[in-house]
């Protein structure tokens, strides 16, 4: 097992569905600045015309995820499958992971006094064995896709291998697991809501990347803490 | 560790705060009941109500608590989503400030100064009158039994029919007004005397469709919005947006064209004109199923509306209109102009809508798949409920605020007269279930001179909302995870039946409504026969015959016959009644039923199912010209082509309306000059909306749905903000000829030059709501109380304003 995630952001209409999906599924505190998930919006005038990109974000579950490394206490760690989690008790909130963090999608839970941040509902859902995480089954569009990279068959594997997609800030060498599909039909939109030095991959090209690194990692996998 | 820092601190609040009802919020009798628990822990199929789209959810409830909603995927319409609101029903029913028991006004109009009563005592007060207001009975011994002396409203919801039943049917009275006339009346009459009915988007086989102004990113509806998201920019759907502001639903487009607000009109007939000048109508469809398409051809041509002519009052390029006008029409039959729901906006709307209608059935894109579709309805048992006549009720007050006044009303016509002491006769009570005319109407100071106006105002809701606060009476309706609605069936290309069940029991003292009517018949049905047997001629016989206690039998009225079976008694009926007992039994457990679901529901992948096979999909309506089973290659503008069983009187499209003509409206689709209104130089242009965080004003205390919205912001074009010194997040005044408002600045190359914009649900006055109260503006203290003249729907988008800032 190993998770990820596909987003066809190119369907998101900004509904914030899944935003209050997730802090519903998983009581996440209230207030605008304390969000597990989120959807970013990218605003530019092309010719004099707006042009607005929606990418939906959360945790990428970095395969190689520098959070888990800075933690001093082992509260950030690996569970099965690669998911980052948080452990709430051993968090003494030196606030390391979110420094650590390229993708901001760490935040103090000022309830449990401890970070808070995405888990693939995995201690809701997926350790329940359920295969779909709430932001995706409340989507209307169904921008996402939650999957197992590890199984050839599954429908996350096959739409790898059918469209391209990218990653954000690969640059930082987290081995990000939140694959952003590339719009395959309008070339212009396509281009335009994407950053021009961004790499674009086939999943053969991002695989090796993804096996290196779990390789590097999966040692450090185990069950879940609390 | 866990502080539950967030939760505590959240009831301390609500008890503090909590004005309405005194302050006995307790954590135990917020979060539980004395009752015992209907479920303990159990996933129990609902219905949404936190907006008008119906989407079935599974309740999750544990320890007679229920911890959350998720997407029933069973149902075609709502398919496998549940959207924010959705998502976010547990707080309606746990929200603090809820109504929980009945209240009666002590203090002087709309000072929030009530007592706590029982059911008993506020049915006492609704009869009899305290000595702060008027009772029912005095009322209409002094208006001698003119029931019509009695409004009433609703909101939509699936309560509606049954609050319809009680007033109109039962208490008799003419005056209804319901959401139609300040939402989507010109829309709904345009289509139904088009095309014989408003129809329904296929937005899952359509290739090419033309949204004006209607916004299903935001505003959403089912499943026009998921259906059509998943198909845009290059896959498979292509989408021209017209709208002055750039919404997420324009980012979706292949081409957004920021038109001038009140010109849709003139827009719609050049494209017309286009397609007639260069004949790309689909001729065969429109020989079979037009009629007085040549008047029409005459009347568009000369009429010049040329692309030309249209430019110069859209702002559209001329080129662009004729490119869209060809590519609409090699596109057609799977090309629809959209209908368009929240309306009007200008006061040429009805013709806007028609024009929309022809202009998409010149494409042969009606009751076709990929075009405007009608589907099937899947029937219900009745439900018979006898009712009494009354001899003394009078015609509807509004019947002359327009051409055409419908059982509906028009809210603002109504309104007005009442504010403006100008009724035929006396309009003395009004009661208002689930509706807040002092949000919903333009000119709120004219709602409020309206509630002055009246001697007793009675409220059913769940929240204390600005209506609320003007009543006399307030009964608590329980939420929708409280009680079992009336059962729905719902029409189109892949029908089905939904039953929104109770989850857990109602809370505190609330009850569900038909419980809310069964009590008040009982204490007022007796009483008010006295009145009746006063004052009725034709009764006054029956009496002499028959004696006082079998009249008030037979003559039906006794209302709490009505109420004798339960509401779940009453659904089990009507579904046994058609389709069996094991049919009820699926609709119960799983919240949807339709014939063979056990067949034809598949999960097809991890975010999509089969709902109906494709060729057991309802996209035409029977009785029309078939095509040969045979015929393997079927064109699919032969297909379109086929004469049609559409619903109107001709049974064809109507080009030219006699009934307009002798009510002195226009019977064709017209530009007329005299009803546009250009912007003067220095003044803007408002236009409301509507977005998907927040539904109407009735979500408006949802602590949750604040947490994704807190406020509205007023939109402005970004150069025009910087001329006036306006930056992001300045207050500023925003001025129109009724009204003034307060609120923060958006400046945006999102929106067109001389026009402002801000959603709609904010600025809630009522300090019954703790998280609501004064959240940015309400739009209708400033939108002018215009209407068309057709229907008398509220003509929302014709305000000038001005605007400045002030800090």
């Amino acid at each position: 097992m190993n998770f990820a995630m596909a987003l066809d952001y190119q369907s998101c209409i900004d509904c914030k569905a899944c935003e209050v999906a997730c802090k519903e599924e998983n009581g996440v505190q209230l207030g605008a600045d304390k969000q597990r998930i989120w959807v970013s919006q990218s605003e530019k005038s092309i010719f004099g015309e707006p042009f607005v990109a929606l990418h939906p974000s959360q945790c990428n579950h970095c395969q190689d995820a520098p959070c888990v490394d800075v933690c001093p206490t082992g509260s950030s760690y690996f569970a099965l499958g690669g998911i980052v989690m948080t452990n709430k008790d051993t968090c003494i909130l030196c606030k390391g992971c979110m420094e650590a963090c390229p993708y901001d999608a760490r935040f103090v839970d000022d309830t449990h006094v401890a970070v808070d941040k995405c888990t693939f509902c995995y201690d809701t859902r997926i350790v329940n064995g359920e295969m779909t995480t709430a932001c995706q089954a409340t989507c209307p569009t169904k921008v996402r896709l939650f999957g197992d990279l590890d199984d050839e068959e599954g429908e996350l594997i096959q739409m790898l291998n059918k469209r391209k997609f990218y990653v954000l800030k690969e640059d930082e060498g987290t081995v990000p697991k939140l694959f952003y599909m590339l719009p395959e039909h309008d070339k212009n939109y396509a281009m335009n809501s994407v950053d021009p030095d961004t790499n674009i991959y086939t999943w053969d090209e991002f695989k090796p990347i993804i096996e290196m690194a779990k390789a590097k990692r999966k040692p450090q996998w185990q069950n879940m803490q609390e | 560790m866990q502080v539950e820092i967030s939760r505590r601190k959240f009831l301390q609040g609500s008890v503090a705060f909590s004005i309405v009802g005194g302050s006995t919020a307790t954590f135990t009798n917020l979060l539980a009941t004395d009752k015992k628990p209907l479920h303990k822990n159990v996933k129990i199929a609902t219905v949404c109500e936190m907006c008008v789209n119906k989407c079935t959810a599974w309740a999750k409830v544990e320890n007679g608590i229920v911890k959350k909603l998720d997407p029933n995927p069973l149902f075609p319409k709502s398919k496998n989503m549940l959207c924010a609101r959705g998502d976010a029903g547990i707080h309606a029913l746990y929200d603090p400030d809820r109504l929980k028991y009945p209240l009666i006004r002590i203090g002087e109009k709309a000072d929030g100064k009530f007592k706590r009563a029982t059911w008993e005592e506020a049915y006492a007060a609704i009869l009899d009158g305290t000595d702060k207001f008027t009772g029912l009975k005095r009322i209409l011994d002094e208006e001698k039994d003119n029931r019509s002396t009695l409004g009433y409203c609703a909101g939509e919801g699936m309560g509606e029919h049954t609050f319809k039943q009680f007033m109109g049917d039962m208490m008799g009275t003419t005056n209804f007004v319901n959401h139609s006339s300040i939402c989507l009346k010109t829309t709904t009459a345009g289509y139904a005397l088009t095309l014989g009915a408003y129809g329904k988007a296929d937005m899952d086989n359509a290739s090419y469709v033309i949204m004006a102004g209607a916004n299903r990113a935001e505003a959403i509806l089912t499943p026009d919005t998921m259906d059509m998201f998943k198909r845009t920019r290059g896959r498979g759907l292509k989408l021209i947006v017209l709208d002055p502001r750039y919404t997420n639903t324009a980012i979706h487009a292949d081409k957004w064209l920021g038109i001038k607000v009140g010109t849709d009109l003139a827009f719609v007939l050049a494209l017309t004109y286009i397609v007639i000048k260069e004949v790309l109508y689909n001729k065969s469809f429109v020989a079979k199923n037009m009629n007085n398409f040549e008047a029409y051809k005459k009347h568009i041509l000369e009429n010049n509306y040329t692309p030309q002519w249209a430019e110069k009052i859209t702002g559209i390029d001329a080129h662009i209109i004729s490119t869209i006008a060809r590519d609409f029409m090699a596109h057609a039959p799977k090309s629809i102009y959209y209908q368009g729901r929240r309306t009007a906006w200008s006061l040429q709307d009805f013709q806007l809508r028609r024009a929309q209608a022809i202009f998409t059935a010149l494409g042969g894109g009606i009751d076709v798949k990929g075009g405007i579709v009608f589907g099937k309805k899947l029937p219900l048992g009745d439900h018979i409920v006898e009712v009494p006549i009354y001899s003394n009720v009078k015609q509807r007050i509004d019947k002359k605020e327009a051409t055409f006044v419908g059982p509906n009303g028009t809210w603002i016509g109504f309104r007005n007269m009442i504010a403006e002491k100008r009724t035929p006769y006396p309009l003395r009570a009004l009661f208002s279930y689930k509706q807040n005319p002092m949000q919903a109407i333009p000119n709120v100071a004219k709602s409020r001179k309206m509630f002055e106006n009246l001697d007793l105002v009675v409220t059913i809701d769940t929240m204390p909302s600005d209506t609320v606060m003007m009543s006399d009476v307030i009964l608590p309706e329980c939420t929708y995870l409280e009680r079992e609605d009336p059962v729905k069936s719902f029409a189109g290309v892949e029908p089905a039946i939904i039953l929104r069940n109770k989850v857990i029991n109602p809370m505190y003292e609330t009850k569900a409504l038909f419980d809310i009517l069964k009590g008040l018949s009982k204490r007022i049905s007796k009483p008010l026969f006295e009145v009746s047997a006063k004052y009725d001629e034709e009764l006054k016989k029956a009496l002499k015959d028959d004696g006082f206690e079998e009249t008030f039998e037979e003559y039906n009225f006794d209302f709490t016959k009505a109420f004798e079976h339960t509401q779940e008694h009453i659904n089990k009926e009507r579904v046994v009644s058609e389709y069996g007992e094991k049919a009820y039994q699926i609709l119960k457990e799983k919240g949807v039923f339709y014939p063979h679901m056990d067949k034809y529901f598949k999960q097809l992948s991890a975010n999509e199912y089969q709902y109906y096979p494709e060729d057991k999909k309802y996209y035409t309506i029977p009785g029309g010209e078939k095509l040969d089973a045979q015929d393997t290659c079927i064109d699919e503008k032969e297909m379109a082509s086929l004469k049609k069983n559409l619903g109107t009187n001709s049974g064809k499209v109507e080009c030219y309306l006699e009934t307009m003509e002798k009510n002195g409206q226009d019977p064709m689709p017209t530009w007329r000059d005299e009803l546009y209104n250009e912007t003067p130089k220095g003044k803007f242009k408002f236009v409301t909306g509507r977005h998907a965080q927040q539904t109407q004003n009735a979500t408006a205390n949802n602590i949750m749905l604040l947490d994704v919205m807190k406020e509205n912001y007023v939109w402005i074009n970004k150069e025009q903000a910087e001329e006036k010194g306006i930056e992001y997040g300045d207050i500023v005044e925003v001025k129109s000829s009724i009204g003034i408002i307060h609120i923060k600045a958006y400046p945006t190359i999102k929106i067109i030059k001389d026009v402002i914009f801000y959603v709609h649900g904010f600025g809630q006055e009522s300090t019954g709501l703790t998280f609501g109260y004064r959240n940015g503006a309400s739009d209708n203290m400033i939108i002018e109380d215009t209407i068309e003249s057709v229907f008398g729907t509220a003509a929302m988008h014709e305000t000038l304003v001005e605007i400045r800032k002030v800090g």
